[in-house]
């Protein structure tokens, strides 16, 4: 039970973590656009390759805020995936087989969804 | 987006993600109307912006309520099977029944569902008396009560069948299915009434990640509108966890009891 209690708790890190990143970049975003002279297209939606290449590009323009808001925006909607996964290997280290089987069905299920609707 | 703008759309965060965190039931109730008769955004825009704030209010609220032992994790991911089937299966209810027929069949399973949780309520005068011979046996420590809560879940394959349904009606109608998974959990499980709104809180931000993808890949997500809500989100649901902290379990069924007439008027209204 101690243990269960353990998992679960570490569980709950990491879903604060990822709500604590996603704040940071939307909130570095807003504040980005308030101040940036250029004001970014407002009806803009980058691909999430396009957002990849242009966050790790190192290079800044009037995007940039829409950008870091957009990936805040994807760290938030990705964590629940995380969570699940997190869950899976939890089952794998308590050696309860019967959950592994249902955390993996919940996983593939969601990555299925997930790439059918990015194609 | 003025400042006006700004303001707007967070304190709508702040309220639907109060709401959300401390029902179970996410926000998104709450958010799209907001969004399209209050913020005049379109619905599409709404209901991509109320999918993520579903995420928000999830991911902040199990946060804390994992550390607090309020969610049953086993019994949420096993019922989380079922929630994302019939999610997937929504569209073959959308090939039997009209959006119409579907919104009404729901108000009425809304009202009839609050009228069973009233019923619940007034004969419970001393809250909640879990059972605790059943499957997936738990505790958490209530604060508002000072006692610790044993409970164990009865009535399963009932409980995953509602949990289909909502799945089912979440795709179908844009809504999160924590509003019939609450009083499932706690009607037919018999587990409390803060755990029960814990573990839905734990469950539909599984549910709304996979849709808000769609949205996204549709191009409905504004990344500005979305920022403002989910900000004002996000801290409306840390306020929601410091809430149900000092709440009893009857009153957050009350409190349960009235939001569901309320969104079974809104939606006979509609």
């Amino acid at each position: 039970m101690e243990r269960a209690k353990t998992y679960e708790r570490r569980i709950g890190l990491l879903l604060r973590a990822g709500v604590a990143v996603s704040s940071v970049l939307m909130a570095a975003g807003l504040l980005l656009a308030t101040f940036q002279s250029a004001q970014p297209a407002v009806d803009y939606n980058p691909t999430l390759r396009e957002l990849l290449i242009g966050l790790t590009s190192g290079q800044t323009n009037e995007s940039t805020a829409l950008l870091l808001m957009f990936a805040g925006l994807v760290v938030l909607m990705l964590t629940p995936f995380l969570r699940v996964l997190a869950a899976l290997f939890a089952f794998l280290a308590e050696k309860n087989w019967r959950f592994v089987g249902v955390a993996t069905v919940v996983f593939c299920i969601l990555v299925g969804q997930l790439i059918y609707s990015l194609q | 987006m003025s400042l006006e703008s700004f303001l707007l759309l967070l304190t709508g965060g702040v309220v639907a993600g109060t709401i959300g965190t401390l029902l179970g039931i996410g926000g998104g109730l709450f958010l799209v109307p907001f969004l399209v008769l209050v913020a005049g955004i379109p619905v599409h825009q709404a209901i991509a912006t109320s999918i993520v704030a579903v995420i928000a209010t999830s991911s902040t609220g199990a946060s804390v309520y994992l550390e607090r032992g309020l969610v049953n994790m086993r019994f949420g991911m096993l019922l989380e099977v079922a929630t994302v089937i019939g999610a997937i299966a929504g569209g073959l209810t959308a090939n039997v029944l009209s959006g119409p027929t579907l919104t009404k069949i729901f108000a009425t399973v809304m009202m009839v569902t609050a009228l069973l949780m009233l019923r619940r309520s007034a004969n419970n005068k001393h809250g909640d008396a879990p059972e605790t011979n059943g499957a997936f046996a738990s505790e958490f420590n209530d604060d508002a009560s000072g006692s610790v809560v044993r409970y164990s879940v009865k009535n399963i394959p009932g409980t995953m069948a509602i949990s289909l349904l909502a799945g089912n009606l979440s795709g179908l109608l844009g809504i999160g299915g924590g509003a019939f998974k609450v009083p499932a959990m706690h009607l037919l499980s018999g587990m409390p009434m803060k755990a029960a709104a814990a573990t839905s809180n734990f469950m539909i931000g599984v549910t709304a990640a996979a849709s808000a993808f769609i949205y996204f890949s549709h191009g409905h997500l504004n990344a500005v509108l979305a920022s403002a809500a989910v900000l004002g989100v996000l801290g409306g649901s840390f306020l929601g966890t410091r809430i149900s902290r000092r709440i009893h379990g009857k009153t957050l069924a009350w409190i349960f009891v009235g939001v569901l007439f309320l969104i079974s008027a809104q939606m006979f209204f509609r």
